[in-house]
């Protein structure tokens, strides 16, 4: 566990490095912040509630989902296919460590300094910028929590497209396939309550709308009882147990393929 | 100094060897394409789900956001399936492989473009147009000559001002460690170009028109088809602000050339 951690702080440290992007990263989600409350409000100009969600709801939900969204990239696919073209991979497999929990905690390590540099400068401008209210409720004791199984949802989709480069070698199709399908159908973009009633319906069927819904919804509307939020978490937990198996059962098969040519 | 017509030659023939040696990656290119496809309608469908719930977008109807969308589709492609390469210049500049390209009696941002030309752009560039036949088909609109040519004019423009933005943002690796983020900024704020300008209020339109022209981009050239009677005469220097940041851009270029030392590896 320990050898682990140390692998959480490096990766941490790493990012350190990059701290003069952190600056253009929060300029974009400045901006980016700007645009969406342009944008939402335009939306908003003709009616006070669009599918049971006020102005104030829908910004709290794409603006934190703006703010949450770059904690829970983890690039990991992207990581993972330079590695395996580069043969770097090999440098892993011979290590006494397990190969699937380094690189959750390598992208753990990115993920703590993402939310310091990045996450909560964004909520505090929210906060003091646009002036948006935040309602209290026991939604918000379980968003930390909903979070970090956001976060796992995530990691071990982007983990399991990365797998497919054992495969094939063009990760830049399927990274961008899934990509686009977790932003549109996970909620990041527009609150899922946008969406027509029967395509909402197969939405929360699957695994996306555990990244940004579930804990999106946990914070924009806490007022509500633990009978939907408990549900909601479970559905995340059960999300994580599933793609933790599949990417185990993958990697193991997977690994049997890989050929590393030279040094 | 070469010609244009030399260069023009030039072209075609390291393309030409290019896409005979990308055809060996088959499958690459067909998945390449599927994922390109899919990102091209991925605004489409948010677009279509937001007006769902509104009637109109700032006065713009669904089909004419199709249209605007459609314009900055093809405007864009110019950037994605030329200038490629413009992404991987951090790594070039950072591993030192940039030096290879001083070696060459050819024009620097020639050459070094010339290595990419990607096809899945091409993709993206047939999605753009047949959008625009399209919702001008659904739009009933009427496309004289003159409307042709205007329609090329700003396309050409449009194309100039979207690939210095990023032609731009990928120099700042010749100054700074990682310019990832800048690039990464840059991409984001093409992403607002479809939108309707009037959305945003004074400051933002401000600099969407003069600071960073991404309204130029597509919502201004469009709006000379769509609402001719109501267009700012703003719009009638795209040409010049389209060359005239290109120049710039080229001129950016041209000094993080010169002050590029090497790794010294």
């Amino acid at each position: 566990m320990r050898g682990y951690l140390a692998v959480m702080r490096g990766s941490f440290m790493v990012s350190v490095v990059y701290r003069f992007g952190f600056l253009f990263t929060i300029l974009g989600n400045i901006i980016y912040l700007s645009v969406a409350f342009f944008l939402w409000k335009s939306i908003y100009r003709s009616s006070d509630t669009i599918r049971g969600l006020t102005f104030n709801e829908t910004f709290i939900y794409v603006g934190l989902g703006s703010a949450i969204f770059i904690l829970l990239k983890t690039y990991v696919d992207w990581i993972l296919n330079f590695e395996i073209r580069e043969g770097a991979i090999a440098s892993y497999l011979i290590k006494p460590i397990d190969f699937g929990l380094y690189t959750l905690f390598a992208s753990f390590g990115s993920l703590l300094m993402n939310l310091a540099a990045i996450t909560i400068p964004t909520l505090i401008m929210l906060i003091f910028v646009f002036k948006v209210e935040f309602v209290l409720g026991p939604g918000l004791i379980i968003f930390p929590l909903s979070l970090f199984m956001a976060f796992l949802v995530s990691f071990y989709i982007d983990y399991f497209v990365g797998l497919l480069g054992f495969h094939s070698e063009s990760v830049w199709g399927l990274s961008t396939v899934k990509e686009i399908i977790v932003t549109v159908f996970s909620g990041a973009l527009i609150p899922l309550h946008f969406f027509p009633e029967a395509l909402q319906k197969v939405l929360l069927w699957l695994p996306f709308q555990a990244i940004y819904h579930t804990p999106l919804m946990m914070i924009t509307r806490p007022d509500q009882s633990w009978n939907i939020f408990l549900p909601m978490l479970f559905v995340q937990i059960f999300w994580v147990v599933i793609l933790f198996i599949a990417t185990r059962l993958f990697y193991n098969q997977a690994i049997k393929v890989l050929r590393i040519s030279g040094g | 100094m070469r010609s244009i017509g030399e260069y023009l030659r030039l072209y075609f023939m390291i393309e030409a060897q290019y896409i005979k040696g990308r055809m060996q990656y088959r499958a690459d290119f067909i998945i390449s394409s599927i994922g390109m496809f899919f990102s091209s309608l991925a605004t489409l469908g948010i677009f279509w789900v937001i007006f769902e719930s509104v009637p109109d977008l700032a006065g713009w109807s669904l089909m004419e956001m199709v249209f605007i969308y459609a314009f900055y589709m093809i405007a864009i492609s110019p950037m994605q399936i030329l200038f490629d390469h413009a992404w991987q210049l951090r790594f070039h500049i950072q591993q030192g492989t940039f030096l290879k390209y001083y070696f060459r009696p050819l024009n620097m941002m020639f050459y070094y473009m010339s290595e990419i030309f990607d096809l899945k752009g091409l993709t993206q560039l047939a999605v753009g147009i047949v959008l625009l036949v399209y919702a001008s088909l659904q739009l009933n609109l009427d496309w004289t000559l003159i409307r042709i040519a205007l329609l090329f004019i700003t396309l050409f423009s449009a194309a100039l001002v979207q690939i210095s933005i990023v032609v731009i943002a990928s120099c700042a690796s010749f100054w700074v460690l990682d310019s990832y983020p800048v690039l990464g900024l840059a991409w984001k704020l093409r992403e607002f170009s479809p939108y309707p300008m009037t959305i945003f209020d004074g400051a933002f339109r401000f600099a969407f028109t003069f600071i960073i022209p991404i309204g130029f981009v597509s919502f201004y050239p469009s709006q000379l088809f769509l609402r001719p009677q109501d267009v700012s005469s703003l719009i009638y220097f795209s040409p010049v602000i389209g060359i005239g940041l290109f120049a710039l851009t080229y001129w950016v270029w041209t000094k993080g050339v010169n002050s590029y030392t090497g790794t010294g590896s």
